[in-house]
């Protein structure tokens, strides 16, 4: 007897939105071994990210939302690449049809998705959203430091992007950036007390994304922390191979600091966009997750 | 094509860069894509570059970005065969990748040939507008870029006011934006203003040039500018015809120095200023047609249309190049007399 | 004669001074002093403004609300008023709040390329009813025509003015020149200058561009402010009324605010030290004074290269966090020779 081999089974997605983030994601897409892209859409039929997909043989849509509502079975999962506002009309739409929804816009309606962190918990539920890329890259550190000691007084993250990575939506919700990164903090570290800032540098050539992670801790011990945040590192690495602890836990003027450096994949987005690049990993991680688990259930 | 007419080419670019080879240095290495790179423009910088790389080392290669190469290949096999030449065959409006590569971008697919945009006025302003916005969108995810060149018009100006004798970069002129007769200078006029937008919101660096005419190798002679059809007249044989007033001005330079302007702005051109190519010693076109009529033995004969009684509309279009000549250290080698001769040569 | 609006930011810029540790004491004694000498704007807050506290560039002593309400209650014809950055300060958690509580003046800054995220609050702070200019910071880093689009911008977002600031002091006389005529030949809205004296610059830039068409000043009495210190306050007042400007303070009273601030509040009086100097050549944000010198003591390096280092990597304000990977960088080469 053959066993049915799990290989050919690959998790139906679809991804809305075809600006350079669906774009990238697509590109991540096909290249996982567990997703296979059944639909990738747009508005209009004419973007650059649709004549991508056309070249790499995947199936486009211009009717939005409508093109998952007119064959529901074409996916199992949708990524949502397309703006705060539509999201909250995809996501009603999206959970009577009870697809999984991997939303990468700042809306957080679902479930905040730090991979490294709260991965396996994340299946319980059907829209999970990844947060923002300050705080992919900071709220795992947050919550080592949230574990590995009693009481933290306060965490605060300050993150720098290339002001050409930040386009005019990052633009215009520096505000919604900052609340959704400190309340995600809070949640993941526990402490109540949270602070995110965001430093946009024109510089070129232009500069990768860098994020440093400040604790007050009432005499934290290093020796704990250090080797904590190192195989938190590791495990974020797995999923996005350009993220790099550059200063290890250190103590400096009675604040606990530790930095690192994204850099992105370069598939469609490019190299120094590392704070895009880290949601879309994240949001790649989440969805062959739900994968893996749709194949044990034998779904 | 013969190796008289090739050596010709050599020739030209050798003068047109002689003594100033070191203002193009920072070309060296680099990877340049020209949009539009089969015309006229694309073929005289394909010739200019290969000159560079094979009599000064520059090694650097040129991506050729056309809706069909046929008529290049034809037309220039020397050129297609090159190694350090790439052909790539696309609508300008669906560029969406560009190889990472590329470090120079120079803007040039847009039909200047006033034929289509009196037959298709649609088509001629979405090329460019939609062209425009998509290789500026593919361009701004360069990691290697260093300056885009978008390849304007002297005619975005409108009509140059007959007391002026030469018009500079920063004269705000005008066409009646209503009317199908501006839809190719309406649609150069938004792509200039839309770099600008692109230039300021992701501070790309980006400059303009506005080319005014040219005469000479590669220039097709159906083409319906007056000094196209003057030569191809004489050529045939026939009279010389002056459609309308013979005091009308115009001047023009010989693609090789072109060639050589553009790639010198392309280079060190500042980003958000627009440069005029094109020669600022007007000649009446009387005079023009006289002095293609120095080139022959038996010398055709000169008939002019002007019927006189009429207050004709007298124009005039000469760019004022000293932003050019005096930023970029650019001048004029072939004079309209040298021009003309070569042209002629050429064409026999 | 043409007046020039001063606005006072002792309070504001004077914070970077003493490690954000203004205290109710300090705010009470000089808003009531700058009251009295008829300062035009009297801004307060931490020295990055609004919601600015933080581990990154140094905690305050007292809340941006204390401040406030302590200075409100002194500032009658004076106008109380605040700094704010978007992407340190949101309207939600910091801006409404502070308008609610009667604020009169908001200047919002960004780095000098980035105008275009200042747009919601300055629509915010123009919806409720404030005076509110924009601020275009560390603009020495860009040249004359992208100030004037990105000052443009604000101006089309509702600013009632722009501020270029010389976060670093770098600027020399010339430059001063150059971009405050340009933006005043191009803005159809005033144009202010806000000088740092890290090349001893300060005065001398202020009146250049008084000169060149800008009719706001900023300055700090004693100078009182991050790195080698502002434009002092009282002597840019004497200068200006010299030259034939009007600026509505009585010469005597802030006088007498200067010594009374000097007297309370600083330990040191601003002077140009070696590193400032350096700062403002490498054209580093002079509020990175502090932490250079703290962190390049810890890790054995020379601040000055901690200055050039930063200065090459075109750092911007707000980028404190840079200061110590540098420093570790440095140290390790050092150690590596």
């Amino acid at each position: 007897m053959v066993a049915e081999s799990n290989k050919t089974q690959k998790l139906k997605v679809a991804i809305l939105g075809s600006g350079n983030i669906g774009t990238d994601l697509l590109i991540k897409t096909l290249r996982s071994p567990l997703l296979e892209c059944t639909l990738f859409i747009g508005r209009n039929l004419s973007s650059q990210g649709i004549s991508k997909a056309i070249n790499l043989g995947v199936k486009v849509s211009d009717l939005s939302i409508d093109a998952i509502l007119n064959d529901p079975d074409c996916c199992d999962l949708v990524f949502d690449a397309t703006s705060a506002l539509s999201h909250k009309k995809h996501a009603d739409i999206l959970k009577k049809l009870d697809k999984m929804v991997i939303d990468l816009t700042p809306s957080n309606i679902g479930k905040m998705c730090i991979p490294a962190v709260n991965l396996s918990n994340c299946l319980k539920y059907k829209n999970v959203s990844m947060v923002t890329c300050g705080g992919q890259a900071s709220i795992p550190l947050a919550h080592v430091i949230g574990k590995t000691y009693d009481t933290v007084d306060y965490i605060e993250v300050v993150s720098s992007i290339s002001s050409r990575s930040a386009g005019p939506a990052t633009r215009v919700n520096l505000d919604e950036y900052i609340e959704t990164t400190e309340k995600g903090l809070k949640d993941f570290s526990g402490c109540k007390r949270t602070k995110a800032i965001l430093n946009l540098n024109p510089a070129i050539p232009f500069v990768d994304m860098q994020t440093t992670v400040f604790a007050k801790v009432d005499n934290p011990d290093l020796e704990i922390l250090i080797p904590a945040i190192d195989e938190m590192v590791k495990n974020i690495q797995k999923y996005i191979p350009g993220y790099e602890l550059i200063v290890p836990p250190i103590i400096e003027n009675k604040r606990i600091v530790v930095m690192v450096r994204i850099r992105g994949l370069g598939d469609y987005l490019p190299a120094y966009a590392g704070n895009l690049d880290i949601i879309n990993c994240a949001a790649i991680a989440m969805a062959e997750e739900y994968a893996k688990k749709i194949h044990t259930n034998g779904e | 094509m013969n190796t008289n007419k090739l050596s010709t080419i050599q020739k030209d670019c050798a003068e047109a860069t002689s003594g100033s080879i070191h203002l193009l240095s920072k070309l060296k290495d680099e990877c340049i894509l020209i949009t539009g790179g089969t015309g006229f423009m694309g073929t005289w910088l394909a010739e200019m570059v290969a000159f560079l790389n094979d009599n000064h080392s520059f090694n650097s290669k040129l991506i050729l970005l056309s809706e069909s190469s046929q008529n290049f290949i034809v037309k220039a096999p020397h050129l297609a065969m090159r190694d350090d030449v790439e052909l790539i065959e696309c609508d300008i409006r669906n560029v969406m990748e560009i190889s990472n590569e590329v470090s120079y971008v120079l803007h040039a697919a847009a039909n200047p040939d006033n034929r289509m945009h009196a037959s298709d006025p649609i088509r001629t302003m979405n090329v460019i507008a939609n062209g425009t916005d998509a290789i500026l969108k593919a361009s701004l995810r360069l990691p290697s870029l260093k300056n885009i060149l978008n390849v304007s018009s002297g005619l975005i100006y409108g009509p140059q006011p007959l007391d002026l004798d030469a018009i500079a970069e920063n004269y705000h002129g005008g066409s009646d934006c209503g009317s199908v007769a501006s839809a190719y200078v309406e649609a150069k006029r938004f792509a200039e203003t839309l770099c600008s937008a692109y230039r300021s919101q992701y501070k790309m660096s980006i400059v303009t040039a506005r080319p005014f005419a040219f005469i000479g190798p590669y220039q097709l002679l159906d083409k319906p500018w007056a000094i196209n059809n003057f030569i191809r007249d004489s050529l045939m044989g026939g009279a010389i015809r002056i459609l309308g007033d013979g005091e009308t001005i115009r001047s023009y330079m010989y693609p090789s120095d072109m060639a050589f302007w553009l790639l010198r702005i392309l280079v060190d051109g500042t980003s958000g200023l627009a440069y005029n190519v094109g020669s600022p010693h007007g000649i009446a076109l009387q005079q023009l047609a006289e002095e293609i009529t120095h080139n022959f033995t038996i010398k055709p004969k000169i008939i002019s249309n002007f019927a006189g009684g009429r207050d004709l509309y007298k124009s005039r279009l000469v760019p004022d190049v000293t932003l050019a000549q005096k930023s970029l250290g650019l001048s004029m080698k072939v004079d309209i007399a040298e021009a003309i001769k070569r042209t002629l040569l050429w064409y026999k | 004669m043409p007046r020039i609006l001063i606005s006072d930011s002792t309070l504001r810029d004077g914070s970077h001074a003493i490690s954000h540790q203004l205290n109710s004491h300090n705010i009470s004694i000089y808003a009531a002093a700058a009251e009295a000498a008829g300062v035009p704007i009297v801004e307060i807050g931490h020295g990055n403004g609004l919601g600015a506290s933080s581990l990154q560039l140094g905690e305050s002593l007292i809340s941006d609300m204390e401040m406030l309400q302590n200075a409100r209650s002194h500032l009658v014809n004076s106008k109380l008023g605040i700094f704010v950055i978007p992407g340190f300060a949101t309207i939600n958690k910091d801006l409404s709040m502070a308008i609610d509580m009667g604020v009169d003046v908001v200047r919002v800054a960004a780095h000098c390329t980035e105008a275009d995220i200042t747009e919601r609050h300055i629509s915010y702070a123009r919806q409720k009813g404030k005076e509110v200019y924009g601020v275009l910071m560390m603009s020495h880093m860009a040249s004359k025509e992208t100030l004037i689009e990105e000052a443009h911008k604000m101006e089309l977002y509702g600013a009632e003015g722009v501020i270029l600031m010389d976060s670093a002091g770098a600027y020399l006389p010339n430059d001063v020149h150059e971009k405050v005529s340009a933006l005043v030949s191009n803005l159809t809205i005033p144009v202010g200058f806000h000088a740092h004296n890290n090349l001893g610059m300060a005065i001398a830039n202020s009146v250049t561009a008084a000169e060149a068409g800008a009719t706001i000043l900023d300055g700090t009495v004693r100078g009182f402010g991050a790195g080698a210190g502002n434009t002092q306050l009282e002597v840019l007042v004497a200068v200006l009324e010299k030259m034939g400007y009007r600026t509505g303070i009585d010469l005597y009273k802030i006088l007498d605010a200067a010594d009374i601030a000097e007297k309370e509040m600083m330990k040191v009086i601003p002077t140009i030290k070696s590193e400032s100097i350096v700062s403002g050549l490498a054209g580093v944000f002079s509020g990175f004074l502090k932490p250079v010198n703290r962190i390049s003591d810890k890790y054995g390096v020379d601040p000055r290269d901690v200055f050039f280092e930063l200065g090459r990597r075109q750092v911007v304000a707000g980028q404190e966090d840079l200061i110590i990977e540098v420093a570790m960088k440095l140290a390790q080469k050092q150690e590596e020779k």
